[in-house]
């Protein structure tokens, strides 16, 4: 049987801020194709795990690896080795328009001529985009900004694409449109780990997950696992729908 | 009528130098948010290195300029290197980098009273200042259209290489966020070389105008507190903010020497920061842009 290589891979690792550890030995890999959830609550440590990945807060120890190869420390030579975040909040450029914030995602790109190529399947993407690509990004609603911090993180053409947190308050009909065109990204050929609060949501799209608190991958497993262990069910899917 | 043509075009001429200080001022300030008091020392070097490059080396305006903006510019990367860097890595509280500013003020000031002295110099006339009369309503003299025309050109050269190239935009999305613009892909450390290179030329410009208009000692980059008073009444960290706030010190600096006396004008520029830091705090075009959550 062939079994997948892991594209990403982080083993062991460690993270503090000053004396506070927010992540103590945090491991998972994702294999090619995939599309992996971490879920877990407020201060968890997610978003750490997120940022660490990038190379924007240091890390204690633990290694991680792209394809085999050891991930660079620095924010702009790990998107360069094909990695990219969509951060929490969207953090959109508010001042740019939509076409500047695009091309600022495309900023590391070689291949100056596929740039044209690139933009045209983001916009086929979210097509509003393309409606509003002259208008300044803080004009635009909340899932519009969502939809364009995506579309900015795609325009670096990654191998792995990084979402921290793409529901947060969004209204559901949005997230469900955001969440459809995630799988379609997926299906494109881009590997996605997500990281979500809204974890119902985020495991009915991913292949596998994993539960991490306080700093600590508690559970992994399928997605579908994990959505019928009736641990997780209590802690992070509530248990409205036993009522029913 | 004339006297007051005359005085406008004066002010233009002052205050298009004060805006290529300023505009280089707030630009290191959108991107880093801190305020660079070294930034006077920056013109100073630009003006001595054109003046040694002039005196000594004997060359012409031309490469005496280039020398003296390479210079400068060299000089405010260093400076971002040696004294800002390693506290940009360690913290994210920008009062240290102010500090160590006002430090790098005190260096680079003392550096050249160490090593060449503390006495006024006088550039050899390199820049024609004999009358020009236009169309007969007044009369001006020469050097003030060549500063305002070279303070023109150099900041739409800003502008286009702000609007049109990559590092451009990199530097605008950068002084609305540069976690995130690292996050794009940008090399910041890179990027932060590259404005307080582009400061640092622009000061040189500066610093050489001034430097004309009032001899050049060791404590001239002091004016840049007027270009800092331009900054803060456009709107610290915006560009045309630092222009338009420039432009309006220059002509008051100018009527209020003209038409009142010329020992108030000092007092008129502090009024008018007194005036602005009162009446909307944010500057002329500060940003106040309230974002849809």
């Amino acid at each position: 049987m062939n079994i997948p290589k892991p594209i990403l891979e982080i083993k062991n690792l460690q993270v503090s801020y000053g004396t506070i550890k927010a992540l103590k030995g945090v491991s998972l890999y994702i294999e090619e194709g995939e599309i992996v959830s971490v879920i877990g609550s407020n201060g968890a440590g997610k978003s750490t795990l997120m940022q660490t990945i990038m190379g924007m807060i240091p890390r204690d120890s633990g290694e991680i690896f792209l394809k085999d190869e050891p991930l660079a420390r620095r924010s702009y030579q790990v998107i360069n080795q094909g990695i990219t975040l969509t951060p929490e909040g969207r953090q959109v450029f508010a001042p740019l328009t939509v076409y500047e914030n695009l091309m600022i995602g495309a900023f590391s790109r070689k291949d100056r001529n596929k740039i044209e190529e690139d933009l045209n399947w983001v916009f086929s993407l979210f097509p509003i985009l393309k409606e509003r690509y002259k208008q300044f990004a803080g004009t635009l609603s909340g899932g519009e900004q969502q939809m364009l911090a995506i579309a900015r993180s795609l325009m670096s053409r990654p191998k792995v694409l990084l979402l921290d947190e793409p529901s947060l308050g969004l209204a559901p009909i949005l997230i469900k449109i955001i969440f459809k065109e995630l799988k379609r990204i997926n299906a494109e050929g881009v590997t996605i780990l997500l990281v979500e609060q809204n974890a119902r949501q985020a495991l009915k799209l991913s292949n596998r997950g994993y539960v991490l608190q306080t700093g600590e991958i508690i559970l992994q497993g399928d997605s579908q696992e994990l959505l019928a262990n009736p641990d997780v069910e209590a802690a992070y899917l509530g248990t409205l729908r036993k009522r029913l | 009528m004339d006297i007051l043509l005359q005085q406008i075009i004066n002010g233009l001429s002052l205050g298009s130098v004060y805006a290529l200080i300023a505009v280089g001022y707030s630009l290191v300030y959108s991107v880093l948010m801190f305020s660079n008091f070294a930034h006077g020392g920056f013109l100073v070097i630009g003006g001595y290195i054109c003046y040694f490059a002039l005196n000594s080396m004997g060359t012409g305006i031309l490469i005496a300029g280039f020398l003296s903006l390479l210079g400068a510019g060299v000089a405010a990367v260093v400076t971002e290197k040696v004294a800002y860097q390693p506290i940009r890595e360690n913290t994210n509280n920008t009062l240290y980098l102010l500090i160590a500013s006002m430090g790098m003020s005190i260096v680079i000031e003392n550096i050249f009273v160490v090593t060449i002295g503390g006495r006024f110099r006088a550039l050899p006339a390199i820049i024609p200042t004999q009358p020009v009369h236009l169309f007969g309503l007044a009369t001006t003299s020469a050097f003030d259209l060549i500063s305002l025309l070279a303070a023109g050109v150099f900041l739409g050269i800003l502008q286009i290489i702000l609007v049109k190239t990559k590092w451009g935009l990199a530097i605008r999305a950068a002084a609305y966020n540069l976690r995130i613009a690292g996050l794009m892909g940008v090399n910041v450390n890179l990027l932060i070389s590259i404005t307080f290179f582009i400061a640092g030329t622009l000061a040189a410009v500066g610093g050489i105008f001034l430097a004309v208009r009032y001899t050049l000692y060791p404590q001239l980059g002091a004016i840049t507190i007027k270009a800092f008073v331009a900054a803060v009444i456009g709107g610290l960290g915006s560009l045309p903010g630092a222009v338009v706030g420039s432009i309006i010190l220059g002509l008051a600096e100018m009527l209020t020497a003209g038409f009142i006396s010329s020992q108030l004008r000092d007092l008129v520029v502090f009024f008018f920061l007194v005036i602005t830091l009162l009446v909307r705090p944010q500057g002329l075009f500060g940003k106040n842009i309230s974002e849809k959550v």
